[in-house]
């Protein structure tokens, strides 16, 4: 068993490796791969223009709007955000700044408040690598003007003391949690209890973003799909009352019950070592 | 008229991010070694005189980056009520009228060790539900069952292996749909040699892979050491 499952993964590798290559050739013939770009207005109450390379890009961009993803070549980017009625990209609110997007990287860039609640921007690498089958990636952020947090599952911490503008990444089994933002080492929410649906080969990112103070935290998702993993393998036939008669014709050709009891046996020791190796 | 040419190039956008996901997992497999380490935060707190920020509005002059001209965004709501799930409908059952085969189909996942789930009852078969549904424009509706079991004997999809390219599959789903399907393809593989990720495909044309066990029986193991592979493709 562990052979050939070594064997499947080393062939996972060199089909892999193939992909790239077979990826890589066509694409470098024309340009970069280029990066993914998203952004999040997470500064309440405040409408912006968002210039990217001094050109409007997000006019009257409102808080809680999730821009992208944008497919840009990679380099670095000058974004300035502005109020939604200046003329043009002179006098920012926040930047300008400088985004650095590198070839195949998927990145966030947050406007947000800082921990004592001033306005900045952050950009977040996401992480798009494959997750396993029957799997999802929960992505925490606090991007918000309130102190370190804990965030629950289901009423118990999962994450402890996340801080401004610090992120956590979990990769749990597909489905549903009830999820809460609660003060470092408290379990009494100051948002939520909200379901956040952890999708399959998807990475659900949730940001905690607003104000303690003014009481309006809130949380944000962002969802970037595709990131599906395979099974390993489809076990299906345990009895061997289907082998080919080189082996044990006599179990088709039987069918009797000493056959099915000798099959039964062969599987309890199957069982029994499978779990001892568990 | 504005929202809906948006949301066209939102789709539009959608799609070539999930083609391009799609190739970077392939690539990866199962390689539990991280292929690009997920970088730390940046603080963007430093502000750099942007090169490119004229007094002209919407001016974009050579900058920092070459060509680096913005295309339209597509926008949506990050709160969580605004988040919609994909319906998904499941199939439910299966006919093959030519080797008499006629099971239901239960919606299945993934075991504890990473491979595909199935009922234990050989009389039912699975589908794998975190891929594509029959309803789906793209890959492949994944049905599996055991060709046996201890407990409940000989499995309908041991008649698998007796099926031939042109038979007539049938589909339904929980929408009471049915979907015929034409068997393209049999194949019976080492399960070493079986290309995964074939079976698991989410791209190309939507078609139908019904999987099974068969060959040798390794009594040491307790498994088959063949998959049996049946690939239709849906009747227009």
């Amino acid at each position: 068993m562990r052979k050939i499952v070594k064997t499947r993964v080393l062939a996972g590798l060199v089909a892999g490796s193939v992909a790239v290559i077979g990826l890589a050739v066509p694409m470098s013939a024309h340009a970069a791969t280029g990066a993914k770009l998203s952004v999040l207005h997470a500064v309440p109450d405040t409408p912006v223009d968002v210039y990217v390379n001094g050109a409007l890009t997000l006019d009257n961009f409102m808080p809680g709007d999730l821009a992208g993803p944008l497919d840009l070549a990679a380099g670095t980017y000058s974004v300035a955000i502005t109020a939604a009625d200046a003329a043009d990209a002179s006098k920012p609110v926040i930047g300008p700044i400088d985004l650095p997007l590198a070839d195949g990287g998927n990145y966030t860039a947050v406007a947000h408040l800082k921990e004592d609640g001033t306005p900045t921007a952050t950009l977040y690498t996401n992480d798009v690598q494959t997750t396993a089958a029957g799997e999802g990636r929960l992505t925490v952020r606090h991007t918000a003007a309130a102190p370190a947090v804990d965030v629950l599952a289901g009423g118990t911490p999962v994450i402890s003391g996340l801080t401004n503008p610090g992120e956590k990444v979990l990769n749990l089994p597909a489905g549903t949690i009830s999820a809460a933002v609660a003060a470092a080492g408290t379990t009494t929410p100051v948002v939520g209890p909200t379901d956040v649906t952890v999708a399959e080969g998807t990475n659900t990112i949730v940001y905690a973003w607003g104000s303690l103070s003014a009481n309006n935290l809130k949380l944000a998702v962002q969802t970037i799909d595709g990131l599906h993993g395979n099974p390993s393998g489809i076990p299906s036939g345990t009895a061997g009352l289907a082998g080919d008669r080189d082996d044990s014709g006599s179990l088709i050709a039987g069918g009797t019950a000493v056959a099915l009891l000798l099959a039964a046996g062969v599987v309890l020791l199957m069982r029994r070592r499978s779990r001892a190796n568990a | 008229m504005k929202s809906q040419h948006v949301r066209q190039r939102l789709l539009l956008l959608v799609a070539a991010f999930g083609f391009s996901t799609l190739a970077l997992a392939g690539c990866a497999g199962s390689d539990p070694v991280p292929l690009g380490t997920p970088m730390p935060p940046v603080a963007l707190t430093s502000p750099t005189p942007a090169p490119t920020s004229t007094s002209a509005p919407g001016a974009s002059a050579g900058g920092s980056s070459a060509g680096a001209s913005v295309p339209p965004v597509p926008i949506k709501r990050s709160d969580p009520g605004s988040q919609v799930a994909p319906i998904v409908v499941p199939p439910t059952h299966l006919t093959i009228d030519a080797v008499g085969i006629d099971m239901a189909v239960l919606p299945m996942g993934v075991d504890s060790a990473g491979q595909m789930q199935l009922p234990e009852d050989s009389a039912q078969a699975g589908w794998y539900r975190f891929g594509p549904a029959p309803a789906d424009t793209s890959g492949t509706t994944v049905i599996a069952a055991h060709v046996d079991s201890l407990e409940f004997g000989l499995g309908q999809f041991v008649r698998l292996r007796d099926i031939v390219a042109g038979e007539t599959v049938v589909v339904a789903s929980a929408d009471g749909a049915q979907r015929t399907y034409t068997v393209s393809q049999i194949t019976r593989t080492p399960k070493t040699d079986v290309a995964i990720d074939e079976i698991f495909d989410r791209s190309g044309a939507p078609r139908l892979v019904l999987v099974t066990c068969g060959g040798v029986f390794n009594r040491d193991t307790g498994h088959y050491l063949d998959n049996v592979i049946v690939t239709a493709t849906p009747v227009a």
